[in-house]
């Protein structure tokens, strides 16, 4: 196991083609929590189990795949490319139907406002911002998710998303001027 | 973080606000779960190719037969040119796992 962790992704790739599942085993839990942590930023938190189903079949997919991978691409960004349209394609099969939690629930448990007006105001404008996201691209969804809800770093997003630090940068920047210009036109405050 | 815009700080508040939900996590045996699964797809995999091999032999034998037959060989013949590849096989086969032991010892 401690060897494992000194090998390359290459190294372990090389010898998944041989027929080694150990090697499989740690690349799966090398890039186990990236591909979870991409594939909920795309579908929301309302669809957490169909996350982590993405993840399984993302890496049931990827060692179908691994006999005929030259190593032409790095292997994260092969595998996160993968996720992204493995979650993309179940976003568009689930779109219509009734997720477990709506998002606008979730938020509640953050909501500290003092009185039942405030709270429900709150809820209110929650559920508007929430509706908004829904109608932003992709990727700005999925950047918006990752940072502030999952916590991940903008160079981490750039990783996962495949862009530049920058771009990054420019789809959070463009997400909150959009989503404040929405609210605004729905008239919330963001305060 | 990022340099935030200004302009931006009261949606940044808002935005940390309305999405501060725990994070999930994945199971702590996921990577056995995916191997399970990836194990029983080769299965069914291996499963599914020999049985379309084994019925993509038994028809060609079939019509090879029927074909000899129409050009006038007896069945002794037929029968004869259809084992004589699969004894082939069997001896090669044989053959290659005798050598591998031998192999291994030197």
């Amino acid at each position: 196991m401690a060897l494992a962790q000194l090998e390359t992704d290459a190294e372990l790739v090389a010898r998944t083609q041989a027929g080694d599942e150990h090697s499989f085993a740690e690349l799966v839990r090398r890039h186990q929590a990236m591909v979870f942590r991409l594939a909920l930023s795309i579908l929301g938190r309302e669809f957490v189990p169909e996350a982590e189903d993405v993840t399984q079949d993302v890496f049931v997919k990827v060692y179908g795949a691994l006999p005929s991978f030259r190593g032409e691409s790095e292997l994260r960004s092969w595998i996160y490319r993968i996720t992204f349209n493995q979650a993309l394609n179940l976003k568009e099969r689930v779109r219509f139907r009734a997720p477990h939690a709506d998002e606008s629930v979730l938020q509640d448990v953050a909501s500290h406002a003092p009185g039942p007006e405030r709270q429900l105001a709150n809820k209110q404008r929650d559920r508007a911002l929430a509706e908004c996201m829904q109608t932003l691209p992709e990727v700005y969804q999925s950047a918006l998710r990752l940072y502030y809800w999952l916590d991940t770093s903008v160079s981490q997003i750039a990783l996962l998303l495949e862009v530049p630090e920058n771009t990054a940068k420019s789809y959070l920047h463009r997400a909150r001027q959009l989503l404040e210009g929405m609210l605004k036109q729905r008239g919330y405050s963001c305060d | 973080m990022t340099e935030l815009d200004p302009n931006q700080s009261k949606i940044d508040g808002l935005l940390r606000r309305s999405m501060s939900s725990p994070v999930p996590d994945l199971p702590r045996d996921f990577d056995r779960q995916v191997l399970r699964r990836v194990r029983r797809r080769s299965t069914l995999l291996e499963r599914h190719l020999r049985i379309l091999l084994s019925g993509y032999g038994l028809l060609s034998v079939l019509v090879s037969a029927i074909l000899m037959r129409s050009q006038g060989l007896d069945w002794i013949t037929i029968a004869g040119m259809t084992l004589a590849p699969l004894v082939i096989i069997a001896v090669v086969r044989g053959a290659a796992r005798a050598s591998r032991p031998a192999r291994a010892n030197s």
